[in-house]
């Protein structure tokens, strides 16, 4: 056993200096004469093994995933110093959880969020936007909403180009022009105090010790406490919901074109009117919506 | 470390640079983690991505505790590659295509090593769950003996004979392979 603890031992140092410090085979041998023979083969395993890490994510997908992930972090929130729950009476805090819950449909809702076009959840997350945007009253608000939602379908055509399937583009295209027609018509000239935010994003799951990692359950399980949180807390300043629409804005008019320019060259014929019609009316909704907010 | 322990810090605080700097460093390692484990090339680009949303999720979660950050991270992609292959009814194996493989080798090296890396998948599905997920974190994803020890729950010296008994295991599928 204490020979076995050993051996395991040297293997590894040899490892380590083989795999991290750039030793070579030979090098190591040279530390353990006495174990050279029995080490020297597994070695050998071990560097062959080490080509694995010519794995490599393609261009494409690293894009795709990159674009996805950013669109994700968008919707963070940054952390407050006072929740909004610290100050609520319990009764209050126990109906808008009740409420929350009810309208957001719990942990189906949150998987949804990130689903895909060719996804069972898919419809849900449809009718999850729709049941934001009966929610939010306010032009900003809405006018914030419809510019997530577009950055959403432009992620997704991202997505589905590469999967081939012309009629789901051609649908999310014309999702897409429908959310661009919106926040081109929203009256957004400021005009006193208005500006609620969308109930968007869904929270983390409740803190947890140590090393444990979100199994993939809990990871997508709602935390309706949370929810409730982020939901209760969509009243900032106008200038603030103001300077964030701008943002948003502003980063869709940069970078939809370009994205939806290159979805064009891959995407098959029948799926390229609507998506000519997007890039045609992306750029124009979000300059007429920034123009207005000026 | 310190330098993602802070990044860590900043991204629970809803900081989105820091976090997309954490996926930046990690993203590869993840994704060579998976690949490995899950044999399919599609499913993999999947899961890893479900990877990093989870994370996304749960940052605020993370306590620091000695534990580095990358462990936490394997820990959600291995729950999701075990979710993955409890529901898979059959693992396929996708030929892994030239993109797969770094650009920075001659073509002679690139063929060799495609030759290798398919083996090689092939090869780690003979081995025990356990063999496989040490020869996945250390070798794909580069952690080290304590790092993995962290991600499997087990000991260091545990991690080292797993280490030691799944080199010898795949040796002997190699040769085989080769014979």
């Amino acid at each position: 056993m204490k020979k076995t603890k050993e051996f395991n031992n040297i293997l590894n140092d040899c490892l380590e200096r083989l795999l991290v410090k750039g030793e070579t085979i030979e090098q190591c041998l040279q530390s353990y004469p006495d174990y050279a023979a029995e080490i020297e083969p597994l070695l050998q395993t071990a560097m062959a093994t080490k080509k694995a890490v010519a794995i490599q994510p393609s261009p494409e997908f690293k894009a795709r995933a990159r674009y996805q992930f950013q669109s994700a972090l968008r919707e963070v929130k940054p952390k407050r110093a006072l929740p909004f729950f610290s100050w609520q009476p319990q009764w209050a805090v126990a109906i808008a959880v009740v409420l929350v819950v009810l309208l957001a449909g719990g942990g189906t809702v949150t998987a949804a969020g990130y689903s895909m076009p060719d996804s069972p959840l898919y419809p849900v997350k449809l009718a999850t936007e729709q049941v934001q945007l009966t929610l939010t009253p306010s032009d900003i608000g809405k006018a914030e909403l419809y510019a997530k939602l577009a950055d959403r379908r432009v992620a997704e055509i991202v997505y589905i180009v590469n999967k081939g399937k012309p009629k789901q583009i051609e649908q999310i295209a014309q999702r897409l022009n429908k959310h661009l027609a919106m926040i081109a018509s929203l009256p957004l000239a400021e005009k006193g105090a208005e500006g609620e935010l969308p109930m968007m994003a869904p929270a983390p799951p409740s803190p947890r010790e140590g090393i444990e990692a979100p199994t993939p359950q809990q990871a997508e399980a709602p935390a309706p406490r949370q929810r409730a949180k982020e939901g209760a807390r969509a009243v900032p300043a106008p200038a603030n919901a103001r300077a964030k629409l701008r943002m948003l804005l502003q980063h869709n008019e940069a970078n939809h074109p370009a994205a939806l320019d290159a979805a064009l060259k891959k995407a098959p014929e029948s799926a390229k009117p609507a998506l000519r019609r997007a890039i045609a009316t992306s750029a124009a909704s979000y300059r007429k919506a920034l123009e207005a907010l000026d | 470390m310190q330098d993602e322990q802070s990044l860590v810090h900043r991204a629970q605080q809803g900081d989105k640079e820091a976090f997309a700097q954490l996926y930046e460093s990690h993203f590869d390692k993840i994704y060579r983690y998976v690949v490995l484990r899950i044999g399919n090339k599609t499913e993999a680009e999947d899961v890893t991505q479900r990877v990093f949303l989870n994370a996304l999720q749960s940052i605020r979660s993370f306590k620091w505790k000695g534990i580095p950050f990358s462990a936490w991270l394997f820990r959600i992609a291995h729950n999701l590659v075990v979710d993955y292959l409890r529901k898979a009814k059959k693992v396929v194996i996708t030929p892994l295509d030239e993109s797969s493989v770094r650009s920075d080798s001659n073509p002679q090296l690139a063929a060799e090593q495609r030759l290798d890396i398919e083996q090689l998948t092939s090869a780690t599905k003979r081995l025990t769950k356990a063999q496989r997920e040490v020869i996945s974190l250390r070798f794909a994803g580069e952690l080290s003996v304590a790092e993995s020890a962290k991600v499997m729950g087990k000991s260091e010296g545990a991690v080292k004979a797993l280490q030691h008994s799944a080199i010898v295991a795949l040796r002997k599928t190699l040769v085989r392979a080769e014979g």
